[in-house]
């Protein structure tokens, strides 16, 4: 039996669920269809409403 | 309930992810410019790249569709460049055969296309942009490094070094005619124009390049002069709920473009004390924890005017300024006024191939196209096992997509550690 999860999406939604599982020890795939991961997220400057950076 | 067989393709990157040492060289090489989707199309990179500058991996890819000795042209020079010896342009796509407990799908969304709204001239009006064009020349690391500058003057900009490459090069042949027959250029354009020299094939060229030339320098001085009036953008019209909350499109709120708008205009102000923004829309939707203050304060300190009312129709002013035309419900009179730049709120859109992949998968989608969910399983799918996060669910912001997220690795890691019990339970 597999002890494997597939995350498809490599935005901030998809790095957030792959980190998690990975912290309890739990091997992922992470798919992603671009060069790098990062998302719509790594496209933004600055995030509301602390203004901190978004990457 | 957890046995998924998979079959991912990997597509070939071109350049060996264990040998590459990420150090950009071959990028700095490679002739080929191509618009870069990273910055909207508002620069431009190389067909060997990296997606972006902090990406991750930083191992370079070459873009198949563009690179020169991909599609059998001569040229290899990230090859002869890359001292790692990265580069393999016979590298082919691999099939992964995994088996999975569990699948989370974190598709995302799409930027609702504001051309689909032919009132807002999106796609006829330079200066008209969505939020997250903006967002880019809001970007230190961006195609302006942070500078408003608008689309038609980096567009105009580009056309004056383009036109200055022209120059140069006509100007260099021109130069070896005037050191061979020693006189100027002009001089003898004079003389061939009115019949005292005889036409030989030579002097014909040099007319035409002279024309050539000319042709070239009145133009570019005409750019060049308009150049010298541009400065960055400094009148901002930010239009909200552009697809949303639009029968015509997505009935729904998409959520978080209220807040966006709010912090571009916030963060422009910041880049350029002078500006000034007004956000039209029907409400501002500001729900979250501090985002009512940060409402007020950009309305305080950051030049923002809130104008309730919803804007019919852009138009293109003088000198690619947008106009917007729109009722001021407040008191209730329909007006007109001229802006640098307007920026389009656009919807969240489901993505394109979110259709298809919840077929693969089996799962269902809502009335929207986004993935089914249950309001007391918020992140469940329809197919135990298959959990979805973020914006493939609904609209959300980057907070709630970060905790729904979380909330789905819980879930997957459940199905996970119930496997485990149950086989413990079966020794026992």
């Amino acid at each position: 039996m597999s002890n494997e999860v597939l995350v498809i999406g490599g935005g901030i939604a998809g790095i957030q669920s792959s980190l998690d599982l990975a912290d309890m020890g739990i091997k992922v795939h992470l798919v992603e269809k671009l060069p790098s991961i990062g998302g719509k997220m790594a496209q933004l400057d600055k995030t509301f409403p602390t203004n901190d950076c978004a990457i | 309930m957890g046995a998924f067989k998979v079959t991912v393709r990997k597509k070939a990157r071109y350049v060996e992810e264990d040998k590459c040492t990420g150090c950009g060289a071959c990028e700095e090489k490679c002739p080929t410019i191509v618009p870069d989707a990273f910055n909207e199309g508002l620069g431009t990179r190389k067909a060997i790249y990296a997606y972006f500058a902090q990406g991750i991996p930083s191992t370079r890819t070459i873009d198949p569709d563009h690179c020169r000795q991909l599609n059998g042209k001569k040229c290899g020079i990230c090859k002869k460049t890359c001292q790692a010896e990265a580069i393999n342009f016979d590298q082919k796509d691999q099939i992964l055969e995994l088996d999975v407990a569990a699948i989370i799908v974190a598709a995302g969304y799409d930027v609702f296309d504001p051309s689909h709204i032919p009132e807002y001239r999106y796609s006829e009006i330079p200066n008209v942009v969505t939020a997250i064009e903006f967002e880019r020349l809001l970007s230190a690391s961006g195609p302006t490094d942070g500078h408003v500058y608008r689309p038609s003057d980096i567009a105009a900009k580009a056309k004056i070094e383009e036109l200055e490459k022209k120059l140069n090069k006509a100007s260099k042949t021109l130069k070896r005619y005037e050191e061979k027959f020693g006189e100027t250029s002009e001089d003898f354009y004079k003389k061939f124009q009115s019949g005292e020299l005889s036409d030989d094939e030579e002097r014909k060229k040099w007319a035409a390049k002279y024309e050539e030339y000319l042709g070239i320098s009145g133009p570019l001085a005409e750019l060049k002069k308009q150049a010298e009036g541009f400065s960055s953008a400094k009148r901002l019209a930010f239009i909200q709920c552009v697809g949303s909350r639009d029968f015509r499109f997505y009935p729904f709120c998409s959520g978080y473009c209220c807040m966006h708008s709010i912090k571009e205009a916030i963060i422009a102000h910041e880049h350029e004390p002078e500006t000034t923004s007004a956000i039209f829309g029907m409400d501002i939707r500001a729900v979250g924890k501090g985002f009512e203050e940060y409402r007020v304060r950009g309305g305080n300190q950051s030049g923002i005017t809130y104008v309730r009312g919803r804007v019919a129709e852009i138009m293109e002013g003088e000198n690619h300024n947008p106009i917007v035309i729109y009722e001021d419900t407040r008191e209730r009179k329909v007006k007109r006024q001229e802006f640098d730049m307007v920026i389009l709120a656009t919807a969240c859109a489901p993505t394109k191939g979110l259709p298809s992949l919840a077929k693969i998968l089996g799962i269902e989608l809502d009335d929207y196209g986004f993935v089914k969910t249950n309001p007391v399983s918020p992140v469940d799918t329809t197919v135990p096992g298959i959990y979805v996060c973020g914006c493939a669910e609904s609209p959300m912001d980057v907070p709630e997509s970060v905790a729904q997220a979380s909330s789905a690795a819980e879930r997957a890691a459940e199905v996970i550690s119930l496997q485990s019990l149950n086989k413990e339970s079966a020794v026992a």
